[in-house]
């Protein structure tokens, strides 16, 4: 039996809305640590990773693991039903058929619910190893959903390269080129501002805009974002969520052709 | 042809060696596809109004077009498809070769005959069974891939075998063939409907040998046995065998030869008088292939297209719209230039099933695969029922 409370329906209402366009049916995997959720997109090129903590609901109660098989667009249509302050209570049996979806609103006495039928979801769950990033850069996350957007308008795809000087965006496409620059910086009086840059060693790769301005969807779940970098490896973009909770996107960067 | 029925005893005792998804899933890898095959299929499927297309001289183009078009698809999808053409044909098959060859002049007599008497279904039946590739279409298929940038090779023998051969030795990820016998070459997976146009909806199944051998728990060479028993190109079918029996029969003796002596002893079976399964066993487990550090497979390479030539070729010799070649030949373009995206699993490897889970899937395999043979049951006997009431009396 799984009951989960979250005081804001607001919370799920962004989540899903952050990764409805990247994965279209996944497994929430509920057990007495929380509900996590892993799923990769058609290509197999971005993976989505969420975790929402046992700690982020009050109550939460789940007594064996459940894995709730769900139609990210079925679940956007019923979440839209919700208001973003409303009370968001979930509910499931043990061996569950449908999962019950219920709103209450926090001034008023409207209750509504909602039931939406399971789907058998066969899917692979991919190890990400732990990583040390060569390269961390925090900045707000408007900041970097602006970098993305300004960047497609001119090519398909980014250098982000991290060096002691700061992070650069780069891009390069047939109507010209065009970069953008960030240095550390931090603001005492707005710290939602600060732009802060940790590194081991200088990371230089290429990523897909039409990835990172998907996941950049999530810009308003969180202040800031977090970019991890390493040579040869999937870009890490984080968006830290209240009590430990946290939202992450994969990417697999772009190689030079081998040929 | 393939294996008979190989697929049905598959999807009844591993379906989760089958795997179906969207073109997609196949981003960035390299397949390498049974051109024969191919042409063969757009040759009876790229019609319109049931009539191959032809060019202004009357010479057909289905297969350019099928080629073309398909091509693009998968180029589209970020695939980088490799093209295998057939050699000569094993001896083996010689027998098959002559059964097909009959098949096709009976279809040609009636073809001739339905035209004169037939409805135009029938003879748009008899034309769809007449196709045969013949060198002027693997030629011409040949030139377009070279104006195209798409490598192609020619295989000494079967392409369904070097298929095989060079995604085992890793050059490519995949072999595609409708063929089910590309399994039974060694592929570690096989493609099916990859060629198959975007209306038909048809979702690529992807076949893991590993997993297969995993799910039937039999070695290759016992698998090989198995497809051998159930029918293949290089030996007579044997009367009466179905894909049930066939896999008992491997599953009970473990291997062909005391599968066949038993054969000899009991009389249930009668083999064909000339039943060389040993050789065909042997052009399985070392058909006559390129090596993967041959030359030929070394200087594989996908290069820019020929935007001029294919319009040369294409537009002025075979009639196609000159706007939609161009912006064919576009897509070709961009698609290489651009750099490669990865796929993650480069990355994080999948973590393995526990016992647990695997119980489960396996519980739930068995379920559906019970469910489904009692739907089965119930309908053949439902029809069985129709049957037996004499009409008018419903």
């Amino acid at each position: 039996m799984l009951e989960a409370r979250l005081e804001q329906a607001e919370l799920l209402k962004k989540v899903v809305d952050a990764i409805k366009d990247l994965v279209q049916d996944c497994n929430f995997d509920c057990n007495d640590s929380g509900v996590a959720l892993q799923a990769m997109d058609n290509s197999h090129v971005a993976l989505v990773s969420m975790m929402l903590k046992s700690e982020a609901f009050s109550p939460f109660r789940c007594d064996r693991n459940i894995a709730l098989g769900i139609n990210l667009s079925s679940l956007t249509k019923v979440l839209r039903c919700a208001q973003n302050n409303d009370i968001l209570t979930v509910k499931a049996e043990d061996a569950p058929d449908v999962v019950n979806l219920m709103f209450e609103s926090s001034d008023s006495d409207r209750l509504s619910e909602y039931d939406i039928k399971l789907m058998d979801i066969d899917q692979e769950h991919l190890g990400i190893p732990e990583t040390e990033y060569a390269a961390t850069v925090t900045m707000p996350s408007p900041e970097f959903q602006r970098i993305c957007r300004d960047l497609s308008a001119l090519s398909e795809s980014v250098s982000i390269e991290c060096t002691k000087e700061g992070v650069k965006f780069a891009c390069n496409g047939d109507i010209g080129s065009g970069a953008v620059t960030l240095r550390s910086h931090s603001d005492v009086e707005n710290p939602d501002q600060n732009i802060k840059i940790d590194l081991t060693e200088p990371v230089a790769l290429t990523f897909s805009l039409k990835y990172l301005s998907n996941f950049c969807k999530a810009s308003g779940l969180a202040k800031s974002v977090n970019i991890c970098l390493s040579n040869e490896v999937p870009l890490l973009v984080e968006y830290g969520l209240a009590a430990n909770s946290y939202l992450r996107f994969y990417l697999a960067p772009k190689i030079g052709d081998e040929e | 042809m393939g294996i008979k029925q190989l697929y049905q005893v598959l999807k009844d005792n591993c379906p989760d060696a089958v795997k179906e998804g969207d073109i997609k899933n196949q981003f960035g890898r390299k397949v390498a596809i049974d051109a024969s095959m191919s042409i063969y299929s757009f040759l009876i499927a790229v019609r319109s109004d049931g009539q191959q297309l032809m060019s202004d001289t009357g010479e057909t183009t289905s297969h350019l077009m099928g080629m073309f078009y398909r091509t693009l698809r998968i180029v589209d999808n970020g695939i980088k498809p490799l093209y295998v053409f057939d050699g000569a044909p094993p001896k083996l098959k010689s027998g098959e070769l002559a059964k097909r060859f009959q098949r096709k002049t009976e279809a040609q007599e009636q073809h001739e005959e339905a035209k004169e008497t037939g409805t135009a279904e029938d003879v748009e039946k008899f034309s769809r069974r007449t196709v045969r590739v013949t060198r002027e279409h693997n030629h011409e298929c040949q030139k377009l891939l070279k104006l195209m940038g798409v490598p192609f090779i020619i295989a000494p023998t079967e392409a369904e075998a070097q298929c095989a051969a060079l995604a085992r030795a890793g050059k490519v990820y995949a072999a595609a063939s409708e063929d089910m016998d590309t399994l039974t070459f060694n592929a570690p997976v096989l493609l099916r409907h990859l060629t198959f146009s975007e209306q038909k909806k048809e979702p690529i199944q992807e076949i893991s040998l590993d997993k297969v051998l995993e799910g039937l728990q039999l070695s290759y060479n016992e698998f090989i046995d198995l497809c051998i028993l159930l029918g293949c190109d290089y030996v007579d079918p044997i009367k009466g065998m179905g894909p049930a029996t066939a896999y008992r029969l491997i599953k009970e003796h473990r291997s062909l030869d005391s599968v066949v002596d038993s054969f000899n002893n009991g009389k249930k079976f009668n083999l064909p008088e000339d039943w060389p399964w040993a050789d065909a066993r042997d052009l399985f487990l070392s058909p006559d292939v390129l090596p993967a550090d041959d030359p030929t497979i070394e200087a594989i390479a996908w290069n820019p297209p020929d935007t001029e030539g294919l319009v040369q070729f294409l537009v002025t010799e075979k009639g196609f719209s000159e706007d939609r070649v161009r912006a064919g030949a576009a897509r070709l373009g961009k698609n290489l230039k651009s750099a490669q995206q990865s796929r993650l699993e480069g990355f994080f490897k999948p973590v393995e099933r526990t016992k647990e889970e695997q119980e489960r899937l396996k519980r739930k395999n068995e379920q559906k695969t019970q469910e489904r043979k009692t739907k089965q049951k119930k309908e053949a006997k439902e029809k069985k029922e129709a049957k037996a009431k004499p009409r008018g009396t419903a």
